[in-house]
């Protein structure tokens, strides 16, 4: 991962698949190059230009499996393809200049079509906006635009069964945090010496709605409608209202973004900031805690894809 | 050259599974302009038995090669072979190939006059001369339109023995007039040969069939184009279908290609489409892994027109690995289809009729779900479909020998799917 942009050299890119700046593509440790060796059979040099090896036939990498941005000690954030699904179908974005920071994270709805580049398009276009200073709701209002224009791009199946994502994003200025939601995306708010944990965000999810309307919250969680989310990106998602606010910083703390691929196995917010804060100080910097947080729910099952960013705040 | 290849497969297989199927779509939109990449020759072959004289056979034969003639482009390489107890040459020289021109094609038709009916069914030495026309014309797009009323008279062996030999070397359509002949003869000639068979039950109607052939000749603008197929370590290719206009299994005619890949001969190809069914057993995988299961190239010698991807991905989701592809599951219906229809024949002919209501009943069902409707209206000339949904037939007491045989030759025609997925 490139800490900026081989093209303008602007240090806001790490992360990012594209510099902010110049807009160009950045390298993000793409599929690999030919006539490299096979990690599947052990082949010497036989993968090939499609990035197959033509001895074994194993795909040699998929870049999204596991991708991980690294912005020293500002932010990092790691996704994860877990162990379930075949793909990775969240996306992320995060990019950094100086303490500012853009972070966002999607995760595509499984049972739409193409999803992973529903997520793909929908972090890209949010974190493309947040760079040129928009707001988080016109830059989450922009990767609304994009996901529901995917129909109308390529594939006929995209018409039949609309690309589909959700969304959280946040934007880091002089210490000040905003933050965005579509879905069941969340944002958490801990304090540095665990005295105070908040989820920022209140999914758009059947069991939330549910235990908002009076329902036993174990029932609920356990209800099998539990994860259908209410609201995300998409061509039928009608008019996309995103939620949001701006939180007060009064402490140092942690800022975490994360995809339900982590949550789902620290569903209880302490358990959760126990969690995050045993990474961040058991583990030498920023990137290789968001790592070991990914890992804890690979360990735990990887149901889902894993995606987690994790953004020091200090007031 | 405008090829493109594209797959229609579900990727995703359920953990342990090891099978791929795909259905691989091949389109041509021709050469540049129509024109032809290389040079052509075609060689006419008519049978002239003794029982060609009935029904007016041989007059109704000459009317249909001179029609064949006149369809011939010029500059096109072409011969005429009288089919007797051996084969001669009609037309030019013995040995010679005329070039079409309006001159040459007049003298090949007068010469089709002096055509006349007497000797024996002589297949395998008809097409071993027809070989040796067309070996003085290498790299052309080479044609053969044989006609035939009759069983091969030839000892037993000879026309297998020939057909090995020339077996692929150029495409040859076979028609059979009246119904005195074999279908299962000129269909394993036709397959070997790469080309098609079909009955012209009234004699009238061979003028029309003829002309429909070399006007398809014609029309081809590639001479030999095959398909590649690479498939990685410790897998095989279970099959190789051609599906699309009509089911022929090219696997038996695979040749090795290094050691992970073969080559099946496509014959000629013009502006047209044809899909294959490819199916590869392969090692299981690991759930999330992602394996090329073949990698499916058109080409013409070392040059490759066009390449189509067969992957297969593991997964745990079962709602993926269950899913079911329209393309796979259409075409694997059809080629049931042309197997229940000539396994029925098969059974009525040996007095079983058990089974081959059974095997009709299985074909109309089979036919109705796909829409393919040519083949149920050729089904109800042989068997009362009762109820096609249920496959309920009953056969028919009478039924006449031609509607049979064009059941029979026609069984492995397929419809195309309708490419919404």
């Amino acid at each position: 991962m490139s800490d900026s942009c081989p093209v303008c050299a602007d240090e806001r890119a790490a992360g990012a698949a594209f510099c902010e700046s110049c807009g160009r593509p950045l390298a993000t440790g793409a599929t690999k190059a030919v006539g490299t060796d096979c990690a599947s059979c052990g082949s010497t040099g036989t993968v090939g230009a499609d990035g197959y090896c033509e001895n074994c036939g194993m795909l040699a990498g998929r870049p999204r499996d596991h991708v991980e941005a690294d912005a020293g000690t500002v932010a990092a954030a790691v996704t994860d393809r877990g162990i379930r699904h075949h793909r990775n179908e969240d996306a992320m974005w995060l990019a950094v200049r100086g303490t500012e920071a853009d972070i966002v994270v999607c995760d595509g709805v499984s049972s739409s079509a193409d999803p992973d580049v529903a997520s793909e398009v929908a972090a890209e276009a949010a974190g493309k906006a947040l760079a040129l200073d928009a707001t988080v709701e016109a830059a989450i209002s922009e990767a609304a635009r994009a996901v529901a224009d995917l129909i109308s791009a390529g594939d006929p199946r995209r018409a039949v069964s609309n690309p589909a994502c959700t969304i959280v994003a946040a934007r880091v200025r002089d210490g000040e945090v905003t933050y965005g939601w579509v879905g069941d995306s969340r944002a958490y708010w801990i304090a540095l010496d665990g005295s105070h944990v908040e989820q920022l965000t209140e999914d758009d999810s059947w069991a939330t709605h549910a235990i908002a309307m009076g329902a036993d919250p174990q029932a609920a969680w356990n209800d099998p409608k539990a994860h259908a989310i209410t609201a995300w990106l998409g061509a039928d998602a009608g008019i996309v209202r995103p939620r949001g606010a701006t939180l007060p910083v009064t402490t140092p703390g942690l800022l975490v973004l994360c995809s339900d691929g982590l949550w789902n196995y620290l569903t209880e917010p302490a358990a959760f900031a126990n969690a995050v804060l045993a990474a961040v100080h058991t583990n030498p910097d920023l990137v290789s805690a968001a790592r070991a947080l990914a890992t804890l729910a690979v360990e735990a099952g990887g149901a889902d894809n894993i995606t987690v960013a994790l953004t020091p705040i200090t007031p | 050259m405008g090829y493109t290849a594209e797959t229609f497969q579900n990727e995703f297989l359920a953990l342990g599974a090891t099978e791929v199927n795909a259905i691989v779509t091949v389109t041509s939109s021709g050469a540049e302009g129509g024109l032809r990449t290389a040079g052509a020759s075609e060689i006419i072959i008519v049978d002239c038995s003794g029982s060609m004289q009935a029904e007016g056979r041989m007059q109704a034969a000459r009317q249909a090669a001179k029609a064949a003639v006149g369809c011939i482009d010029d500059g096109v390489h072409f011969a005429i072979i009288a089919g007797v107890s051996t084969a001669q040459q009609l037309y030019p020289a013995p040995g010679q190939l005329a070039v079409s021109a309006p001159e040459t094609r007049a003298q090949a038709v007068t010469a089709i006059d002096r055509l006349q009916a007497n000797g024996g069914t002589a297949i395998g030495a008809w097409l071993k001369l027809a070989g040796q026309l067309l070996a003085q014309r290498p790299g052309d797009i080479q044609h053969a339109i044989l006609l035939t009323d009759g069983e091969n008279g030839e000892y037993k062996g000879y026309l297998e023995s020939v057909l090995t030999e020339i077996g692929g070397s150029f495409t040859c359509d076979c028609r059979g007039v009246g119904t005195n002949w074999t279908v299962s003869e000129l269909r394993k000639v036709a397959n070997a040969m790469l080309g098609t068979v079909d009955i012209v039950a009234r004699p009238e109607d061979l003028s029309a069939s003829f002309t429909q052939m070399m006007t398809s000749a014609m029309g081809k603008t590639s001479a030999d184009v095959q398909l590649k197929v690479w498939t990685p370590v410790n897998a095989t290719v279970r099959f190789v279908k051609q599906v699309e206009p009509q089911v022929a299994d090219l696997s038996g005619k695979r040749v090795q290609d290094g050691p992970r890949a073969g080559r099946y001969p496509l014959g000629s190809w013009g502006a047209e489409a044809r899909d294959y069914h490819v199916c590869v057993d392969v090692p299981p995988g690991a759930a999330g892994d992602e394996m090329l299961a073949a990698r499916v190239s058109v080409v013409e010698g070392e040059n490759v027109l066009s390449q189509a991807l067969v992957r297969a991905v593991w997964t745990e989701d079962s709602a993926l690995s269950t899913r079911i592809n329209r393309q796979v599951a259409h075409y694997t219906g059809q080629a049931e289809l042309a197997d229940a229809i000539q396994a029925g024949i098969e059974a009525r002919k040996n007095g079983d009729d058990h089974t081959a209501t059974m095997k009709f009943g299985r074909a109309a069902q089979l036919a109705h779900e796909s829409g393919n409707k040519a083949t149920e209206e050729l089904l109800a000339t042989v068997v009362d479909i009762e109820d096609a949904v249920t496959g309920t037939v009953r056969l028919r007491r009478k039924v006449e020998a031609a509607d049979e045989m064009a059941l029979d030759t026609r069984s492995t025609k397929t419809v195309r799917v309708g490419r919404a997925q």
